[in-house]
This record gives structure tokens, sequence and C-alpha cells, in this order.
């Protein structure tokens, strides 16, 4: 099976290009949308770096053009409708020679609407680029206008974005191991062959767990930011160390870092426990019936397997927690949400900057989503191969 | 109880003891007061309908079912004080389960040297080398590097018996070692637990293979209602029982 999943990539492939070299009676139904996109694109009035402005006569011809495709194919239409299951057989358009200039057609239809992409919508984006960069003040336009806060704040932006990246990573990083240590307390109970002190310590860590589970779990995570932040603030301020002073060791970075991973710890937790838990029981008893103590028996045996169960759960946390940074701002953490609210007051354009953050988040969240799911992958496919290493046919039940 | 008395035996100090055992979950009582001698190389084995308590007592004897009250000695110790190192008893005394458990982590080597390695800190080579014999004693060295998702279900139980055998335990207690197993493979692992009977390996099968309870072992133990209603030898159970209960239940291979 991991031969399949790994194999998709070249089919895949092959697949495409024979649908797109084969002639098929499809050809028309994704065409027709095909042209009246591009007609709708040619009817937006040009950006100041079209060039078919230039060429005034080419634009009016592969405008008609296309709407001579849109007759054909409702032409086509009206013979399916009046021939209805004799279409196959008796239209003229699924004679070969038809079907292949068809084809050849909707070949055309697709570069001229190409062209008209180009000419519209990247040439748009560079119009509107030429614009900012020369605007002394921010342009009324939309696209003008965001791409003017985006060229004058990059710096506020950079900063911002790679706060949130950096919170994330390291807080999510940092998180998983102190999930490990805590999901270890969560899951003692006590075994028959404790003495009374290690069967209190387990009682204690248990309990110490789940307290914490609950707590952190159960209040917001701007209000968790502002006790750390405020909180820490209040003991250094025991000492005898000036507020400058403390805010440069206790910076608002800090303090969010800690906060993203006391509470994502909290949520790994239990993401873990739910792994470790749905493993079967059996495997335990198996290992204690060998001799091995339960420490041994969790160690070797559940835990690792507990933690694989858990692995697509716990990336999760990491684009959760890309997300859930941007609460920090409360404290004045200076991450992307706080450069967005920056940027927004200063050019009295809120709407835009949050427009322009909610696209960088996007892609932020769908960059590791992809990354974590081809690393889960690797961890399933090595998983497989390790069975099919075997010099022995072994897969005689799968056949 | 009808506890046996065999005058030969008598000498020879039982490998276990268990003496009015008591096992309950929640209100349900699962074991009522039983008593039940292995000697030294004998093969048990417990028969008995759905529920009369049959893998509760085998489970008893290496605790993975705590007692209710009653005791299990193993060997001259008592399994159930406080004093006793549980882990290091386990040691010597090996399972094998229905749904078969082996470790879905590791390769079919790894189930087998798991525990000797970690717990006799035997050498890693060594360990392999008898795991590797074991192996191949239950036909399965060729698989040693195998994923246990890709065996069958009667090669995954040939491996559980040989990762309970390199532990070089005492006694091997079997709970339903073919329930799980389709008929056409139940032979393969009924074959292994003959050989090891025949090697004088100290058993105790809990079984629904009458056969294998009428022709391997030497004493056959009915269980009914959580208590062991009547045992003795194969032959002579499986002729002439004496309890009703037996009769009821053993009608079916009377008659053959």
């Amino acid at each position: 099976m991991g031969s399949n999943q790994s194999g998709a990539g070249a089919p895949r492939i092959a697949r495409i290009s024979a649908f797109i070299t084969g002639d098929h009676r499809y050809v028309l139904l994704g065409t027709s949308a095909i042209a009246a996109v591009g007609m709708f694109l040619s009817s937006l009035s040009r950006p100041a770096l079209s060039f078919l402005a230039r060429a005034y006569v080419v634009e009016v011809v592969m405008y008609y053009l296309l709407a001579a495709w849109l007759a054909v194919a409702a032409v086509a239409l009206a013979f399916k409708l009046v021939q209805r299951d004799a279409y196959a057989t008796a239209s003229p358009f699924v004679r070969p020679a038809v079907a292949r200039a068809l084809r050849y057609g909707s070949y055309a239809v697709c570069a001229i609407v190409a062209v008209l992409v180009v000419d519209r919508v990247a040439m748009g984006l560079a119009s509107a680029w030429q614009v900012a960069v020369a605007a002394p003040s921010r342009p009324e336009p939309m696209l003008e206008s965001m791409l003017f806060l985006l060229i004058k704040s990059r710096d506020i932006f950079f900063t911002g974005f790679k706060t949130t990246v950096a919170l994330a990573v390291f807080g999510t990083a940092i998180a998983f191991f102190l999930a490990l240590l805590l999901v270890f307390l969560r899951i003692q109970v006590p075994d028959r062959s404790d003495n009374d002190f290690v069967r209190f310590c387990k009682i204690v860590g248990s309990g110490f767990a789940r307290v914490y589970s609950t707590v952190v779990r159960g209040t917001p995570m701007m209000v968790q930011a502002m006790i750390v932040f405020f909180g820490v603030f209040k003991l250094f301020k025991l000492t005898d160390l000036t507020t400058t002073q403390i805010n440069s060791i206790w910076t608002t970075f800090a303090a969010g870092l800690v906060t993203i991973v006391l509470n994502s710890t909290a949520y790994m937790m239990e993401v873990l426990r739910g792994g470790i838990e749905s493993v079967d029981a059996g495997q335990a008893e198996a290992a204690r019936s060998l001799g091995l103590s339960q420490w041994q028996a969790m160690r070797k045996v559940v835990f690792p397997q507990g933690v694989k169960y858990a692995i697509p759960a716990l990336s999760n946390e990491l684009v959760i927690n890309i997300k859930d940074s941007s609460v920090l701002s409360v404290i004045g953490t200076f991450d992307l949400m706080f450069a967005t609210t920056t940027v927004g007051g200063t050019y009295y354009a809120n709407f835009d900057a949050a427009l322009i953050t909610s696209v960088v988040y996007l892609c932020l969240t769908m960059f590791a989503s992809w990354l974590l799911g081809r690393f889960a992958k690797r961890l399933d496919v090595r998983a497989v191969k390790l069975g099919s290493t075997s010099c022995q046919p072994i897969n005689v039940e799968e056949e | 109880m009808s506890q046996m008395s065999n005058g030969t035996a008598a000498a020879v100090e039982p490998m276990v003891r268990i003496e009015g055992l008591r096992k309950s979950f929640g209100d349900l009582a699962v074991l009522n007061d039983v008593n039940l001698d292995v000697m030294p190389g004998e093969v048990v084995t417990i028969i008995g309908a759905s529920g009369s308590g049959k893998s509760t007592l085998l489970r008893c004897i290496n605790l993975l079912e705590t007692p209710d009250a009653g005791s299990v000695w193993f060997q001259g110790k008592d399994l159930t004080s406080d004093h006793v190192d549980v882990n290091r008893l386990r040691e010597d005394i090996g399972m094998v389960f229905q749904g078969f458990n082996l470790f879905n982590n590791m390769d079919v080597l790894d189930n087998c040297t798991l525990a000797p390695v970690t717990l006799k800190k035997s050498d890693k080579r060594e360990a392999e080398r008898v795991a590797l014999g074991h192996l191949e004693s239950v036909g399965l060295a060729d698989f040693a590097h195998a994923s246990v998702q890709t065996l069958s279900g009667g090669q995954k139980q040939r491996v559980a018996i040989a990762r309970a055998l390199c532990m070089s335990p005492k006694i091997m207690l079997f709970d339903e070692p073919t329930s799980a197993l389709d008929p056409e493979i139940v032979g393969e692992v009924l074959e292994v637990m003959r050989r090891l009977a025949g090697e004088g390996m100290t058993m105790v099968v809990v079984t629904h293979e009458m056969a294998f309870a009428r022709t391997v072992s030497d004493r056959v133990v009915f269980m009914d209602k959580g208590v062991i209603a009547e045992q003795g030898d194969p032959e002579r159970m499986f002729t002439a029982p004496e309890h009703p209960r037996t009769r009821e239940f053993l009608s079916r291979y009377l008659e053959g």
C-alpha cells in the first residue's frame, strides 16, 4: 500500500495529459465556462500597463472569437436537447473530424483567456504596484491602498511575521517536550508493586497534571497572557531592579512565548493522553506478563505507539499556535497582529491592513499544514517499509 | 471442593497452588473459592462454558487480575503477599493471549528480545541468538525481521509463544490461544503447544479445543459458575463425567 501512495505523482500527470490530448465530450462544457471568464475580463477597464490597449483590434477579435465559441457551445447544447440519446451517434459534433476541430478550438480559447488574464490581472497588479510606489500618501483604490501599506510598512510587517513564526515554532516545539513529561505524570496509576512513597508521588503528579490541564484549558489565552506578563513583572518588582531593567529581561516576547508554551502544553498533553489511551490494553498486559514493570511497559511498548497515534493531532497544534499567537498583542508582543493594528492605525486603514494580514496568516497556516502533512506521511511510510524490507514474501495474506 | 489428592505427587511441591481464590467484578462473582494445584511438568486444561471464570482464574495465576481473597502460590512464594516482587516472578510465568498482543511497534525479533534484554540484562546479540532459536522451533525464523502486522493469525500466535519462551519460563499459561484463529490454522498453533507439552513444560491451558484437552493434557478441569465442578484424568472426564453439568457440557464430545 505504501508503493501506491508514493507512486501517485506520475500517473496523475499521465492522466491529466491524456485528458488534455484526448477528444471527449466535455470539451464544450468546460471551455465555454473559461470563455465566459475571458469575456468578463475583457469587459473590465484596462489597467495603465495593459499591452492590449495598444492593440485594440486584437482584443476585439479575441472577444468575438470567445463569443463565437459560446455560440457553438449553445448550438451543441441545442443538438443535445433535441437529439437526446441519439446525440452520441447522430450528432455532427461527435464526428471525429469535428471533435478534433473542437479540441484545437478549445486550445485557442484557453490561450486567448490566458492572454486576457495576463493583461488584466498581472498587468493590473503591476500598474497598482507602480501607483503605490510613487504615491506620496495612501491612494484610495483598494488594491493600490493595500500595496501602499505593504510597501511603506514592510519592515513592521516583516518584524511581526518573524515574531509570529518564532512564537509558533518554538512555542509548539517546547510545549511538545513539556507535554511528553506532563502526560507521563497524568497517566500514572498506583501499581501493586509500588511502595507508599511512589504511590504518593504518582497520585500527586497525576492530580497536578489534571488540575493544570483543567485550569489552562478553561481560561482564555488572552487572560493567561496578562497574568503571566504582569504576574512575573510583579515578582521582578520585588527585587531592586528598575522598570527599564525588568522590561529588558522580561520582554513581551518572552512573556508571549511562555504563555504559548503553557497553553499548548495542556492541549498537547490531552492529545497525547488520547493517543496513549487508544493503545490496546493487551499491549501493556503482554509486556507486564513478561515481567516488565509498569514503567518499562509504558516506555517501551505503549508510549511509542500512543505518540504515533497522536502525531496528526499534535502537528495541528502548530497551525493553531500560528493563529492563536495573535491574542498576545494584548500584552504588546510585536507579532503579526500587533504590526497590523500599528499599520492600520497609522494610515487610518484598518480594513486594508487586516485584509493583508489575513492573507499572510492563511498562507502561513496552509504552508504549515502542507509541511506537517508530508511529515506525517513520511512517518507512516517508514512504518510500512519496515515490514517490506524482509527478503521473504510475507504479504501472502494480502494477495 | 474435590481437591485432588494424588498420592504419588504428594512428595513433590506443586508449581502453582491456588487456595480459596475469590474474584468479582462489581457485583458479579467470577471466581468463588477456587482451589487448584499444578504439579511440575503437568499439563492442565481448563474447560467450561463462556463466563465460567476460566480466563479469570488463569489471569490470577500471574496476577494480571488481582484476587479479592485467597492466595496464589508459585514455587512456594505467595504472589498475593505485599512483600513479593511480582515483576520478578512474572518473568518465570509465560503467558499467551487470545488476541496475540504482539508489540505493534517492533518487528518479530524485537518482540522476542525486548524482555530478555530489558530484564535479564543479557547481551542483545545473545538474546537474538536465543530468540532465533525459539522462532526456529515454531517455524518462523525467516520472519525475524517482518513487522507483526504482516503476519497471519497463526503466525502471530506462534511468535507470541516464542516470545514467552525467550524468558525461559517455568510454566506457560495459555488463554484460549486458538479462539481468534480460523479453523484451518488452529492446527499449526496446537502442534507447537503439543510439542511444548512433550518437552515437559508445565502448562495451564484454557481452551475450547476438546481434542487437544483429551489427547495432550494430564488433567482436565471443568469450571462452572466460578467454581471447579469436576476435574480428573482426561479419558475419564471425556468418557464418564460424574457431575451433571460436565455431562451436559461434554455431551457433544461424549457421543463422538
